[in-house]
């Protein structure tokens, strides 16, 4: 008998099965030399400068949590894509789908939220589009946001420019976001009052830090996948190794506690206003000099350095002071977290 | 006085074969590194700790009848969700329409149920000492409540026949921390008697060293040992009531584990009592013979003859993405650990 291949929620986790399906699938298809393996498309139009372009869709469950709502994330997410390229964000679409006898005072709260986001990111919205699906067609409400940005002028950020030697930072404590929603489904009986998700935008961030600095090889929003992730998508496409020290992580107590009962790694958690760069070690101090006076990243910190060595690798430094590999993504890990 | 890990690295004697039984143990032994600051004769060895890995194929089998013959809901641990059956894993089944949930609790599944009285749901009961209470609870109050449509498909296991079968495997054990608090540490004791040595090891860096460093030294007496390292959460007598639950709603009988076979009175069935609520019972499910993939020598990792990169399939034709073996499957299985840590 032909087993017939489907799509399953791993493939929807953010690790390996994600990039294959992709690759497999999308990339296949959709081939061409603007399409990007980055957080946005860096093109040039026939005006000054290049722009950035992504879209991003949010299915996240519960779509209301501690620290936001499924308004927030949707700006949040494709906001802080932009700004990984370094652009200045200017317009964004957004599409609904939204289910039949979803609560219209509830889509008021998440289309405010969604303003007060934007707001703050001096982003306008200009496009929108709205489908109602019948019950059950769609769990209760859907959005995807396409962005467009402006590059800065300094800024040449990619995953496939981190350098040996580098400083690898964090621009806050990890897997907020993910331990945030797992608590939030109620499935676990676990309260954990003071954890609630880093959902922010962060051009704000990533402004201050150009103006600082031009020397930045890399940022990356660590989101689906969790920071653990996003160090693997850059010693691959960067074809380095990268040595963490598990000591310099930062993790708020109220994760830790709730990873520890789990089994988690707040590596592989979500984060949903939190940047990784890749920066030469001179420029690395005032990265997390300016990275700790903005409003989002006072945790901020150094967490390794890019090596030769071990290309594709991330090897860490334990508690003990020996060493081992940080396993790599994949599976399925938290379905719906974004 | 030198501190643990002194104790472990300056060790120059036989070779120490410690084997510890419990994921959890496996998975934190990677995580901290603790093998690279290991002389070379003392060896740990990852043995059958993890409930999915024990798992036969059989089992699978069984669950996937009652989803896709039966048209059950399946309420089940993550875990399981992967293992793969003789044919297929419970999530191809999902995918391909099967109604499957993961659950944390047992009492989930029975909510569920509660909340769908159309349906049949059963909870796939697998693992040891730590989660049978939660089985047995569920079963309890559905008795209680008269919730008529939830059933349990059974395969529990508890420990203590298996360090006896697998006695000459290892030099000592590191007996795992969660399963004591339940069970308390009487076991031990009587284990001893019967010539198995072994310490309760708790989770962090220093209470592993610590376990680690006893062995050795009382390794050096030659005379069976055990000692209790985890005391800030396991005692003598274990968890009281939980231990009167299991023995109000469930029985010893003779369980078959993945790799090891058929071990007499290791595992745990409802007592006559609770029939009603016994999946095989109710559904009349057939025997399933359940064969392992070809090739696959999870049975020979979990009983510690070899490391698992030693295995054929491993990380070529068996990777955790695609397991072939139940090793491969969870987090905490020995096959998956070795992989996912770069250990080959």
């Amino acid at each position: 008998m032909m087993k017939e291949n489907v799509v399953t929620l791993a493939h929807g986790a953010g690790g390996k099965q994600t990039n294959e399906l992709i690759d497999q699938v999308f990339k296949r298809h959709f081939s061409n030399p603007d399409l990007t393996a980055d957080d946005a498309a860096v093109l040039t139009l026939s005006g000054k400068g290049k722009i950035a372009f992504t879209t991003d869709g949010f299915i996240v469950s519960p779509y209301e949590f501690p620290g936001g709502n499924i308004g927030k994330l949707s700006i949040c997410g494709t906001v802080n894509d932009l700004a990984c390229m370094g652009a200045r964000p200017k317009y964004l679409s957004c599409a609904f789908v939204i289910e039949e006898g979803f609560s219209m005072e509830k889509l008021e709260e998440i289309a405010s939220a969604m303003e007060k986001t934007a707001a703050e990111a001096g982003v306008k919205i200009v496009a929108g589009d709205t489908k109602v699906a019948g019950k059950g067609q769609v769990d209760k409400i859907f959005i995807t946001t396409t962005g467009i940005g402006e590059i800065l002028e300094n800024a040449a950020t990619s995953g496939f420019n981190a350098k040996e030697g580098d400083a690898v930072i964090v621009s806050g404590d990890v897997g907020r976001h993910g331990c945030t929603i797992l608590l939030a489904r109620d499935e676990f009986g676990i309260e954990a009052e003071d954890v609630t998700s880093d959902c922010a935008p962060l051009w704000g961030t990533v402004e201050k830090l150009f103006e600082a600095t031009d020397k930045i090889h890399v940022i990356r929003d660590a989101t689906r996948g969790g920071v653990g992730t996003v160090l693997y998508e850059i010693a691959g496409q960067s074809n380095v190794g990268i040595r963490l020290n598990s000591k310099d992580v930062p993790v708020a107590d109220g994760v830790k506690g709730v990873c520890g009962m789990l089994g988690l790694e707040p590596l592989y958690l979500a984060c949903e206003g939190r940047l990784v760069i890749f920066a030469p070690q001179e420029s690395a101090e005032k990265i997390v000099e300016t990275l700790r006076q903005c409003p989002y990243s006072q945790n901020a910190a150094i967490i390794g350095t890019v090596t030769k060595e071990n290309a594709g690798k991330v090897i860490m430094t334990t508690e003990i002071g020996s060493e081992t590999l940080l396993p790599q993504p994949g599976g399925e890990l938290l379905p719906r977290i974004c | 006085m030198k501190t643990a890990r002194e104790i472990i690295e300056s060790y120059k004697g036989r070779p120490l074969r410690i084997m510890e039984v419990c994921g959890t143990h496996t998975h934190e032994i990677f995580r901290l590194g603790i093998r690279k600051i290991l002389p070379p004769d003392i060896i740990l060895i990852s043995g059958p700790g993890c409930p999915v890995c024990v798992t036969p194929a059989g089992y699978i089998d069984e669950a996937l009848f009652l989803a896709l013959e039966k048209k059950a809901c399946i309420c089940t641990f993550g875990d399981l969700i992967r293992v793969p059956g003789t044919e297929k894993s419970l999530a191809k089944a999902r995918a391909e329409g099967a109604e499957i949930k993961t659950v944390y609790s047992p009492l989930d599944a029975l909510e569920i149920a509660e909340k769908n009285p159309d349906k049949e749901i059963v909870f796939l009961a697998v693992g040891f000492e730590t989660t049978v209470p939660g089985a047995c609870l569920a079963v309890k109050k559905a008795a209680e409540t008269g919730v008529k449509n939830f059933s349990i498909l059974g395969s529990n296991k508890t420990m203590p026949r298996a360090y006896e079968a697998l006695k000459g495997s290892a030099d000592a054990f590191l007996f795992p921390g969660h399963v004591s608090v339940i069970s308390g540490t009487g076991i031990y004791e009587e284990l001893c008697k019967a010539g198995v040595s072994g310490i309760v090891c708790g989770f962090t860096a220093d209470e592993v060293l610590t376990a680690v460093a006893t062995i050795v030294e009382l390794s050096q007496k030659n005379e069976p040992f055990f000692r209790n390292c985890y005391t800030r959460v396991v005692t003598s007598e274990g968890n009281k009531a939980a231990v009167r639950l299991i023995n109000e709603v469930m029985e010893e009988c003779d369980a078959k584990w993945r790799g090891l076979g058929v071990i007499p009175s290791s595992g745990l069935q409802l007592k006559e009592k609770y029939a009603f609520y016994d999946a095989r019972k109710r559904f009349s499910i057939p025997e399933m013979k359940g064969e392992g993939a070809k090739g696959c020598q999870c049975g020979r990792v979990l009983k510690g003859e070899i490391k698992p990169c030693e295995c054929p399939l491993f990380g070529k034709a068996c990777t955790p993405l695609n397991p072939v073996g139940a090793c491969m499957v969870s987090n905490e299985g020995a096959c998956s650990a070795y992989y996912q840590y770069g250990e080959n």
